[in-house]
């Protein structure tokens, strides 16, 4: 066991909001076949998901990809056109199921006429209730203590930001969803903010963290899913993620670099700004295919791909091979 | 559910409601005074015909006489009804009529219609994932700040009518200051029953609508439209306007309108009350079956 998976997690037994105890390893997430079409256009394609207890988990995708309508899926706000969601072990839908989940969506909304305590309170009372004191505390978690008392139409896009989180977390939910929680926040927030999310993991709660901020994720979550045009392309720790397909970069003469990829040809290549990227994991292995061919290298570098460039690299790959089917469609 | 209806009372207290109640009450302080004065105004110089100006013919001294008590009559009738225990037939009038339609259009555009406007749909919906308690929550707390506003504008009727009447130089109204009080009463519970039907069809309008000022102009615009089909002749009691018409007994008005509705209404519309009551309540599940059926729809915004 993990010294992650040892930590001990806080529950309070008699909160509203808590479902638990929800240990490290057990599902607080779970998709099966999740589909949801849109008239012709499908959003979300037979998504497969499991997401475990306590961890940090992030969803990523671009643009369109579906991460928005599977969030709403998993909170109830649309319903799949197939497919099974269960989350804190009960099966969907079941609006009890969803009360007590916290959430921020996207941009996170707010009654501009009233305070940010009122807006947080009101919210409270929405899904259940909460006390005074649970309100101050999470409004004091996000920084906005002072400012609680304030209109929301007074609050600059990184207090409201705060807001949501806070309002998210009331009632110490066993589950988290949120959408970009750093969107419109300075540096300082942005690292307050993952400190907050790394800690509300290590008191046992589970953060379903939805982003495009790919360093964000990095540094913050155990795990990581992509998802591009629907469907689930990776999924695994964003170290295993980034280091799945180590690769090596090589720069010949311009001259030789015909002859430096026939003789490279046994492992997948392709030129990039003047370099040959190997995905191979030696770079004697490469090195040495290279110098029996009678090419030299000017430089050999083991690149270990950040989470970035495969995220971009599977989102490419994936448009690649949809556009190629297209191709092979119109063809035949 | 006694939470959720704290969360949506404590979103009313907002600019739109309290300017929306405030201006419905003066409005209707604005009418006493206005009525009253035209009343003193009439019984100083009654409507004689032109012919009689300068003739004192026996026929013209009767039309004289007569337009005098008619005018006497009519100022009575008005200090009648600004006297407290009376008022209350015009804080009900008012609320169950287009006054109060407006109020009710408003007040649901912005506390309805304004969530998805605004967006706070989706905190809403997904901290309350039962819709339908929601949609109770949203008529329940749209029908109590109309009710509220009419319970507020009768208050201040009571305090301002009399004294309106007083500083108009009204005749008395001879019979004791709350005499009718029960009537007045019966009114308002009357017009609590409408403001039903105007939440109920305002709830069903942001279902619809799906923002503030679409909500506002549905809710308003299919009441309109059910006073103009309740003013053909063949098909108007069929028209959810009849209905009302036919629940409040509202009278023809005098110089001091108790209503806004009954002007509108065409022959043959004539229903009993209990009918009146009848299609309220099935014009009003027709509404909250619309809004069931919309609020189970995604939730995209």
């Amino acid at each position: 066991m993990s010294s992650k998976s040892r930590r001990r997690f806080v529950l309070a037994a008699d909160d509203w909001r808590t479902a638990g105890p929800y240990g490290p390893g057990m599902d607080v997430i779970s998709c099966k076949g999740l589909t949801k079409r849109f008239g012709p256009t499908t959003a979300v394609d037979g998504l497969d998901l499991r997401v475990s207890a306590c961890q940090v988990y992030g969803f990523l995708g671009p643009n369109g990809a579906g991460k928005t309508t599977t969030i709403r899926m998993l909170l109830g706000l649309i319903v799949p056109t197939s497919g099974q969601i269960r989350l804190l072990g009960r099966k969907l839908p079941d609006p009890q199921g969803v009360r007590r989940v916290g959430s921020l969506i996207e941009e996170p909304a707010f009654y501009p006429w009233l305070t940010g305590r009122r807006n947080v309170e009101v919210l409270a009372a929405t899904s259940g209730g909460a006390s005074a004191a649970e309100v101050q505390r999470v409004l004091g978690l996000t920084g906005l203590g002072e400012v609680a008392d304030r209109k929301v139409k007074t609050y600059s896009q990184g207090m409201r930001q705060r807001l949501g989180l806070a309002a998210a977390m009331l009632g110490r939910p066993s589950l988290l969803i949120i959408d970009e929680p750093t969107n419109g926040l300075d540096p300082g927030g942005i690292r307050e903010i993952r400190e907050l999310l790394r800690g509300l993991s290590a008191d046992g709660t589970t953060v379903f963290l939805s982003s495009h901020l790919l360093s964000e994720v990095e540094q913050v979550c155990d795990r990581v899913a992509v998802i591009v045009r629907g469907r689930l392309v990776d999924e695994g720790p964003p170290g295993t993620l980034g280091a799945l397909r180590p690769r090596v970069r090589i720069i010949v003469h311009p001259t030789k670099a015909a002859a430096a990829e026939r003789l490279l040809a046994r492992w997948p290549a392709r030129r990039q700004n003047g370099s040959i990227i190997v995905e191979h994991d030696s770079g004697s292995e490469v090195n040495g295919a290279l110098v029996a061919g009678g090419v030299i290298a000017s430089s050999v570098v083991i690149e270990r791909p950040r989470l970035e460039d495969r995220f971009l690299e599977l989102t490419e790959q994936k448009t690649t091979s949809r556009e190629d089917d297209h191709a092979i469609a119109v063809e035949s | 559910m006694l939470l959720l209806l704290k969360a949506e009372c404590r979103k009313l207290a907002r600019p739109l409601v309290w300017g929306t109640g405030l201006a419905v009450v003066g409005f209707c302080l604005l009418l006493t005074w206005v009525a009253a004065d035209n009343a003193r105004g009439a019984l100083s110089s009654p409507k004689i015909p032109d012919i009689c100006s300068h003739s004192a013919t026996p026929q013209c001294q009767s039309l004289v006489a007569h337009a005098h008590a008619a005018a006497r009559a009519a100022a009575i009738a008005t200090s009648s009804l600004a006297q407290p225990g009376q008022i209350g037939h015009l804080a009900a009038g008012m609320l169950a009529s287009l006054p109060g339609l407006l109020l009710i259009a408003l007040v649901a555009g912005g506390h309805w219609g304004g969530e998805r406007g605004l967006r706070t749909i989706r905190q809403l919906l997904s901290r309350e994932g039962r819709r339908g308690r929601v949609l109770a929550a949203k008529w329940l707390t749209i029908w109590a700040t109309g009710v509220a506003t009419m319970l507020c504008c009768w208050v201040a009727l009571l305090a301002a009518a009399p004294a309106i009447a007083a500083a108009t130089g009204l005749p008395s109204a001879g019979a004791s200051a709350w005499a009718g009080i029960g009537s007045s009463m019966g009114s308002l519970a009357h017009a609590a029953v409408v403001l039903g039907l105007f939440a109920a069809i305002a709830t069903a309008a942001g279902t619809i609508a799906r923002g503030q000022l679409a909500t506002t102009a549905i809710t308003a615009g299919v009441m309109l439209l059910a006073l103009l089909l309740a003013s053909i002749a063949s098909v108007g009691w069929l028209s959810p306007a009849s209905f009302v018409q036919a629940w409040m007994h509202f009278p023809n008005s005098g110089y001091l309108p108790t209503n806004f509705w009954s002007k509108f209404m065409g022959p043959g519309t004539h229903l009993r009350e209990l009918t009146g009551l009848i299609g309220i309540a099935v014009t009003a599940a027709a509404a909250a079956a619309i809004a069931r059926w919309r609020m189970a729809a995604d939730v995209t915004v």
